[in-house]
């Protein structure tokens, strides 16, 4: 049992969360203030994924340097989103429900055209490479350098973003928007413009993300769905749009992954952690840190 | 001016007939394969072959139809990984489309799937990526499986190369899914026959994301072999974690994964010694159709095919173009010719027994210097089994 106290164990569930918990962040930003539910977060990490492969392969570019690169490439294909399928939408002040299920529907439909479109340009064909592959030992654990590195780049996004929503101007104005549409737009929020900043930082994340898990996964068109259910998991579980909540039920989630494999059987870990998910729910159906919502 | 153009290519099309008439009517080679969907990573690299074959002997003036040579046109549709759709695409291929002969779909499901259909049009189909020791159950007629990378034969031949290498404990670790669960049924049985102690068995989910509990045991377990039947998602998961915990058994299995090359361009030297299932190299030398095949496919494609499945499809274009060339479209002639020829693959010499491949032993490769060699057994061996 005392492996149970390892820092190996801790340091894999930190790791693991802290992408969760990043992950999560970008689709719980956009659903936030926009109620806009994102299937296709996944596709956006796959983007980024590939992005930093192919600046790794093509221009020797290492996928850390390339980040800010990424980031704004996936946020532009948010932004382009936004411009061409949601702002009027948004505009409109349609009720949260079609905005939900109307989203739902054309993000079913980016997902596919995005799959398809990466399996046109760049082949099914699974892609990898090794970058930072290191193993340190550090405190009697043992850590590769490229999971060092996305440990320390994730909790810096996820520190950032929460300075950011509580200091900034904008930040404030994002958090308005998440906790109330109407009122914001009621006290001068200029709320296209919020918009935007939640979008970009949304899906600029999500490509960071994938950046980050392109240098220890095979990277292929059909590897973001996987992210997309895992996300959602964790912004239901933290509560629907709430940030802190989601960041917290990431770090949950994965040190149920890895706590509760090694106490029983990794044979029971999808059952443990739907399981503790449908629990949650059933407690708490507005998520850990939701307010009960009326609609 | 749209007049004039039509008339033109009238003229065109004119001009053109003296040529075409001359030239024989292209042979339509029909398939489905799982181009999107859940099998969509693993199925280009039967894609590949196909498309390789395809180039090669229209190269070559088309393929010899029992003396008449006739380009091949390959028509194929997308089946979504789905088997069900597998199925009736194959219906719409010998009815519709009325394809001249039929290549394989990807998988043991879509193999099983598609089985019915062609026995019940009597089109023989030489299949290729089905492994399972459900294809005994395939009524034996039409279809036939040039694979020997069975679950029952893998798990004693495993034990046997174990047993000869001094191999006293494993570990073994099993994906829940179908492929991996059918091995570990027939490998536990025979290990403990053979007096191999199987100190850790455990199995995960393939949604797996995190394996460090896991070799955490397995490391303290300290076993002189790891048996993990991956899946290919898992088994990268696999290496960089037991990497990161220095895992260090002499003897490192991994079922399915291996073979990819983004394997190789993902661990490096650090896949060196991995073992894993396949029964093709390059470097056979008594196979001597084995290092053209490999050279042809890197200049097309930049990479090495994958070890498996592009070298079954690419056998199962070699069986059916040799059948062909014996008896050529006809049905029963076909039929009779894939049943009882002999046929010279890059895998050797392939005949059948039924359904199944009654010449190609169950082998294993391993991953040595970069390069895959056989390693067991030891009659087509390229290169003996290396410690890790």
């Amino acid at each position: 049992m005392d492996f149970l106290l390892s820092g190996q164990l801790l340091f894999a569930a930190l790791v693991l969360g802290s992408v969760y918990a990043v992950i999560a962040l970008g689709l719980n930003l956009v659903y936030g203030t926009m109620r806009l539910l994102n299937i296709a977060h996944g596709e956006i990490v796959m983007v980024g994924a590939y992005a930093a492969f192919w600046g790794f392969s093509l221009l020797g570019l290492s996928p850390l340097v390339a980040l800010p690169v990424v980031g704004v490439l996936t946020g532009a294909i948010g932004l382009f989103l936004y411009g061409t399928l949601f702002r009027a939408q948004l505009a409109a002040n349609k009720p949260v429900a079609q905005l939900e299920a109307s989203s739902l529907l054309l993000f079913f439909g980016v997902s596919i055209v995005m799959q398809n479109l990466a399996s046109l340009a760049f082949t099914a064909t699974p892609r990898a490479y090794q970058h930072l592959d290191t193993v340190y030992q550090i405190g009697g654990v043992a850590m590769t350098g490229n999971r060092i590195a996305t440990l320390v780049v994730s909790v810096a996004i996820l520190v950032a973003v929460l300075l950011f929503l509580n200091r900034s101007i904008y930040g404030l104005a994002v958090k308005a928007l998440i906790q109330h549409r109407d009122a914001a737009r009621v006290v001068g929020i200029n709320v296209d413009r919020v918009q935007t900043v939640s979008i970009l930082a949304g899906f600029g994340i999500a490509g960071i993300a994938g950046a980050l898990v392109s240098m220890a996964e095979q990277i292929s068109p059909f590897m973001g769905f996987p992210f997309t259910i895992a996300s959602f998991v964790v912004i239901i579980m933290g509560g629907l749009g709430n940030i802190v909540g989601g960041i917290m039920a990431g770090f949950l989630l994965a040190f149920i992954e890895i706590y509760a494999v090694a106490l029983t059987s990794a044979n029971f870990r999808s059952i443990l952690i739907y399981g503790i998910f449908v629990g949650i729910l059933v407690l708490r159906p507005q998520g850990l840190l939701g307010k009960a919502r009326r609609s | 001016m749209l007049k004039k153009l039509t008339y033109s290519l009238a003229a065109a099309a004119v001009m053109a007939l003296p040529f075409t008439a001359q030239a024989a009517e292209p042979l339509k080679v029909g398939y489905s394969i799982a181009n999107t969907g859940l099998f969509s990573k693993a199925a280009p690299s039967q894609m590949t072959a196909y498309d390789l074959w395809a180039e090669q002997v229209n190269a070559a003036g088309g393929l010899d139809v029992a003396g008449e040579k006739r380009p091949v046109e390959l028509v194929w549709y997308d089946d979504e990984s789905d088997p069900a759709k597998s199925a009736q695409i194959y219906e719409k291929l010998i009815n519709d489309d009325k394809v001249d002969l039929l290549l394989a779909p990807w998988g043991t499901p879509h193999h099983l799937n598609v089985a019915g259909v062609v026995e019940q049009n009597g089109f023989p189909l030489v299949g290729n990526t089905a492994a399972s020791v459900a294809i005994r159950e395939v009524q034996p007629g039409n279809i036939w499986f040039p694979t020997s990378a069975i679950p029952d034969r893998i798990g004693p031949a495993l034990t046997d190369m174990l047993k000869e290498q001094g191999v006293k404990s494993v570990g073994i670790l099993a994906n829940v899914l179908p492929f991996s669960q059918e091995n570990l049924q027939f490998l536990v049985p025979a290990l403990k026959a053979a007096g191999i102690e199987v100190k850790l068995n455990e199995s995960y989910p393939p949604d797996i994301k995190d394996m460090t509990p896991l070799l955490t045991q397995l490391k303290a377990a300290n076993v002189d072999a790891v048996l993990a039947l991956t899946y290919p998602s898992d088994a990268f998961l696999y290496m960089g974690q037991a990497k990161e915990l220095g895992i260090s058994a002499p003897y490192q299995f991994l079922l399915i994964g291996p073979t990819i090359a983004a394997f190789k361009d993902a661990f490096g030297p650090v896949a060196d010694g991995v073992i894993t299932v396949g029964h093709w190299a390059e470097s056979q030398t008594d196979w001597p159709r084995a290092k053209p095949f490999f050279d042809a496919y890197v200049a097309k494609y930049g990479a090495a095919p994958d070890y498996l499945d592009s070298a079954l499809a690419y056998m199962s274009c070699e069986i059916l173009q040799q059948a062909v060339a014996k008896a050529g479209l006809d049905h029963d002639k076909l039929r009779e010719a894939i049943s009882t020829m002999t046929f010279d693959t890059i895998n050797g010499p392939v005949r059948f027994d039924g359904v199944e491949n009654a010449i190609t032993p169950t082998a294993f490769l391993q991953i040595q210097d970069g390069a895959m060699q056989i390693v067991w057994p030891k009659d087509i061996a390229t290169a003996p089994i290396a410690k890790r």
